[in-house]
């Protein structure tokens, strides 16, 4: 049964909504649909599932871009509803229309909304039907042909996995209160485990219902999976216990002496700064409080066309295009958009956009174009390419305030440090950028200190006292192979005590796979409950970084211990001036975490941190 | 040849001045004067017209956070009542009519022009497209869950003030209070101080930024003291409003005020 349904425009008024389905929704749903879907461009999503206390739901939207009309369903996530789809179509066509825009209200369409949902629940109950007598038929053939879209397993298990890439979409936004029973939890588990099994599978096959098809036999296979993986990290941790007590023997590779000595480490830079006299490291003005001069060049729209591959096709499509754009074509269809959002894929690809994003963000787009009236004298490329600039300004321009000085005041008035957190996988320049980062806050007056906790890799803590002892702040370090947390908290305390405004924390880097390195940085962060989680990437990954992300927020919300777990905050992009044009990464990471991007590395000397600038970013991506 | 060519059309041109030129030579002299100054007087029209026409826009901005009510509002001045509710607003509202109450007053009202901009951090530039033409703002604050939002709304209204088409135009600013209705709304005076404090302490922050930061050229209030709002340049009042209970009549006193009937 459905819990409600509701037709708004985009203006966010309620144009009508069920009034026989009378229940009070828990929570707001709606307005988190479109907070953390609409607005985050990922319209073009099956569903989007709502946890709050007490409920669950899922709901289903469609649009009506020629009248702004949007029309959304809610239902129990737990009810598979089959009719919803069929439902909100049929409801867009009546009410499109008796709809006007001077009217308010629409009591005449309880009647028909009546009569609708019969039809559709007995489209339904017949579609069921027949599932029922495809069903063992199909349960004898192969997995892989169950893969493909058929009849039967599609009907019961559309909607769930629906609801599972949904759930992927809606990553981004995990600070919606995520059930950590165990049951949901491996739930979950699985479905991020599986989609991305499907992702690979299907290879260019990305539409949310094709991903929807699996059957029963694969979710208990990953279910018993990811029980077996609980075990074995729990096997491993008894079994690191005996092996830390048995000290390393030197590796004898020939018949040389013995090296007797190893560290060659100065004793000199060891004690300190008695004897080398260090200059404060001053090398200007941070590029962050420079301003960023764009040349701004005027696009030709012709240059457009040049995209395309295939010469004959284009003078074709062309000279239709430009015929349509004289008369103004009636209403845009899927169809026409595909040629026009393929080639913006494509583009945005090739400046090392991952490819689910670029899929992401075309779907959503397409889906805030279909069935909009073509100006004229308008071609559909240039109205697609409108659209798509208006999506990325609104990805890339940040959700909330990225003034990290305005929080390091706040933070001084409390009493307290301002703890920020490098997290990051290895060699994508924490420590570099780190101390970047320590160089502007210098520039305006903050007493910063630097917290070495990445404990793990040789020199890193000598690392950053080299980098402490040109900038001439505090560090606190204790060593290797101590427990990161713990220096940490000790870190913050002594900040504490001395009166330092910041404390820069440098974690080891790790893959986003390592389950027991994760939930070792999840725990520093449960422990310490840092200010800023910044995860540093690089601009040169390209793919990858969708998963990185991903899987470092759903780890730190797995793994962590406390219900309301901390998630990425903010994205440092290193290594900016290796790449020319190929800004893509940034738009990835922003897409799959919802977090903004604080600040860009471009250089490996202190003064080369920058801000991101939004529109350069998106011409350079659309060029 | 070419040269010839050249040479044909440029006598060609010579001979078609010259008969121009005894043409209007052959005019009367009153003629020509009374077209120039028909011509004139009307490029002089046009420009009053467009001067008049800037002077009195009729654009009034509904801004503020998300979730502050400025969409009830909107449907509370044109249509009385706010109808089924509403959702986060993902395009702004904008309508010329006039204000519901004075549909009944005799006269010939002017209608308003009223924009309400969504609140949402990430369509925030849609309002810089209508600042040009707006004749008032009207920044939107909820009453009731004012102290989690406070810095985020000292934020945007820090903004607002220092943007260079707000300060250079001294548009008119009003602080509403919305949803007042609640029992456990603050007062305008608390929610006016509090806002007060905050921009005096992000005053501080943004000026200790070098100048690339500022992107807007204009430091508020007066330095050494603290910041006040009746140190601004635009007018700035406070009211209260509610607006699912329709009582606007503060609201509707200032776009009176500032849109000439």
């Amino acid at each position: 049964m459905l819990e409600q349904l509701l037709i708004f425009t985009r203006g966010g008024l309620i144009l009508w909504t069920c009034k026989e389905l009378g229940n009070a929704l828990r929570g707001s749903p709606i307005d988190t649909l479109i907070r953390s879907c609409l607005l985050e461009e990922r319209s073009g999503a099956a569903s989007y599932n709502y946890d709050a206390p007490g409920a669950s739901y899922t709901l289903k939207w469609t649009f009506h871009n020629e009248l702004s009309l949007v029309f959304v369903a809610v239902y129990q996530r737990i009810l598979h509803l089959l009719y919803v789809d069929d439902l909100l179509s049929m409801i867009k066509q009546e009410f499109s229309a008796i709809y006007d825009p001077k009217r308010t209200s629409y009591d005449d369409f309880d009647d028909i909304f009546q009569q609708l949902k019969k039809e559709a629940e007995a489209r339904a109950e017949e579609m069921k039907k027949s599932k029922q007598l495809g069903k063992p038929v199909n349960n004898n053939l192969g997995r892989k042909q169950g893969q493909v879209q058929n009849g039967s397993v599609d009907g019961g298990s559309k909607k769930k996995s629906g609801g599972e890439s949904g759930n992927d979409g809606g990553d981004g936004d995990k600070s919606r209160g995520r059930p950590l029973e165990n049951g949901n939890l491996r739930n979950n588990h699985v479905g991020k485990g599986e989609v991305p099994a499907m992702v690979n599978a299907n290879g260019k096959e990305n539409g949310a219902s094709k991903t929807g098809a699996f059957d029963v036999n694969k979710l208990q296979k990953l279910r018993s999976k990811a029980a077996k993986k609980t075990e074995t990290v729990v096997n491993k941790v008894p079994k690191g216990e005996p092996n830390k007590k048995i000290t390393k023997k030197n590796r004898v590779w020939d018949d040389s002496p013995k090296e007797s000595k190893l560290d060659f480490t100065d004793p000199v830079s060891e004690n300190g700064e008695q004897n080398i006299s260090v200059v404060a490291a001053d090398e200007g003005e941070s590029m962050m409080d420079k301003e960023e001069i764009i040349s701004s060049d005027s696009e030709s729209e012709e240059e457009e066309t040049g995209k395309d591959s295939n010469v004959d096709s284009k003078k074709k499509g062309w000279f239709s295009s430009m015929f349509q754009s004289i008369a103004g074509k009636a209403n845009l269809q899927k169809s026409d958009l595909e040629p026009a959002l393929k080639a913006l894929k494509d583009g945005l690809m090739t400046k090392n956009v991952a490819e689910e994003i670029a899929e992401k963000l075309c779907e959503s787009v397409a889906a805030s174009l279909e069935g909009k009236r073509l100006a004229s004298f308008t071609r559909i490329s240039s109205t697609v390419q409108a659209a798509m600039e208006e999506a990325l300004v609104r990805i890339l321009t940040p959700r909330r305030s990225i003034d990290i000085l305005r929080d390091v005041h706040a933070a001084k008035e409390q009493g307290k440090p301002y703890v920020v957190v490098f997290v990051g996988v290895n060699g994508v320049g924490k420590s570099t950028n780190l101390a970047k980062v320590a160089y502007w806050l210098l520039q305006h007056n903050v007493n910063v200190m630097m917290a070495a906790c990445d404990t793990f890799r040789s020199g890193a803590v000598e690392q950053l006292r080299t980098h402490a002892r040109r900038l001439q702040i505090p560090i606190f370090e204790k060593g290797y192979e101590k427990d990161p947390a713990i220096v940490a908290k000790e870190a913050i305390q002594e900040a504490s005590r001395n009166g330092s405004d910041v404390v820069l924390v440098d974690t080891a880097g790790r893959m986003q796979d390592n389950e027991p390195l994760m939930r070792a940085l999840s725990k520093l962060i449960y422990v310490n409950s840092p200010d800023l989680v910044l995860f540093v990437g690089e601009a040169l990954v390209g793919n990858d970084a969708v998963d990185q992300l991903s899987k470092f927020n759903q780890k730190l919300g797995d793994l962590s211990p406390s219900p309301d777990p901390r998630l990425i905050d903010g994205i440092l992009l290193t290594k900016f001036d290796t790449i020319d044009d190929k800004v893509g990464a940034a738009l990835s990471m922003v897409y799959i975490s919802g977090a903004p991007v604080m600040f860009v590395g471009c250089g490996q000397s202190y003064t080369d941190l920058k801000k991101l600038n939004v529109k350069s970013i998106v011409k350079t991506l659309l060029k | 040849m070419d040269e010839e060519k050249m040479e044909k059309l440029k006598i060609q041109l010579q001979q078609l001045l010259n008969e121009a030129h005894e043409f209007v030579q052959k005019i009367p002299p009153t003629q020509i004067n009374v077209a120039i100054a028909v011509v004139l007087s009307t490029i002089v029209l046009f420009l009053i017209i467009r001067l008049f026409k800037r002077k009195s826009s009729n654009t009034i901005v509904l801004t503020g956070l998300s979730g502050s009510g400025k969409t009830v509002l909107f449907y509370q001045l044109r249509d009385g009542s706010s109808h089924l509710g509403t959702v986060t607003s993902m395009e702004p509202n904008e309508g010329t009519f006039v204000l519901h109450s004075e549909l009944t007053k005799n006269g010939k009202v002017k209608p308003v022009h009223v924009v309400d901009v969504p609140g949402h951090s990430r369509l925030r530039p849609k309002l810089d497209e209508f600042l040009s033409q707006a004749a008032g703002i009207v920044f939107v604050v909820d009453a009731v869950e004012f102290l989690p939002n406070v810095r985020a709304a000292s934020e945007y209204l820090y903004d607002l003030l220092t943007k260079a088409s707000v300060v250079k135009k001294k548009i008119p600013l009003l602080l509403l209070c919305n949803k007042v209705d609640k029992v456990t709304a603050h007062t305008k005076d608390f929610i006016r101080k509090q806002l007060e404090k905050e921009i005096d302490k992000l005053r501080a922050s943004r000026t200790a930024l070098s100048s690339a930061d500022i992107s807007n050229e204009y430091t508020l209030g007066v330095p050494g003291e603290a910041f006040a709002f009746h140190q601004c340049s635009n007018k700035i009042t406070v009211a209260e409003a509610s607006g699912l209970t329709s009582d606007i009549s503060q609201l509707e006193q200032f776009i009176r005020e500032y849109v000439k009937a």
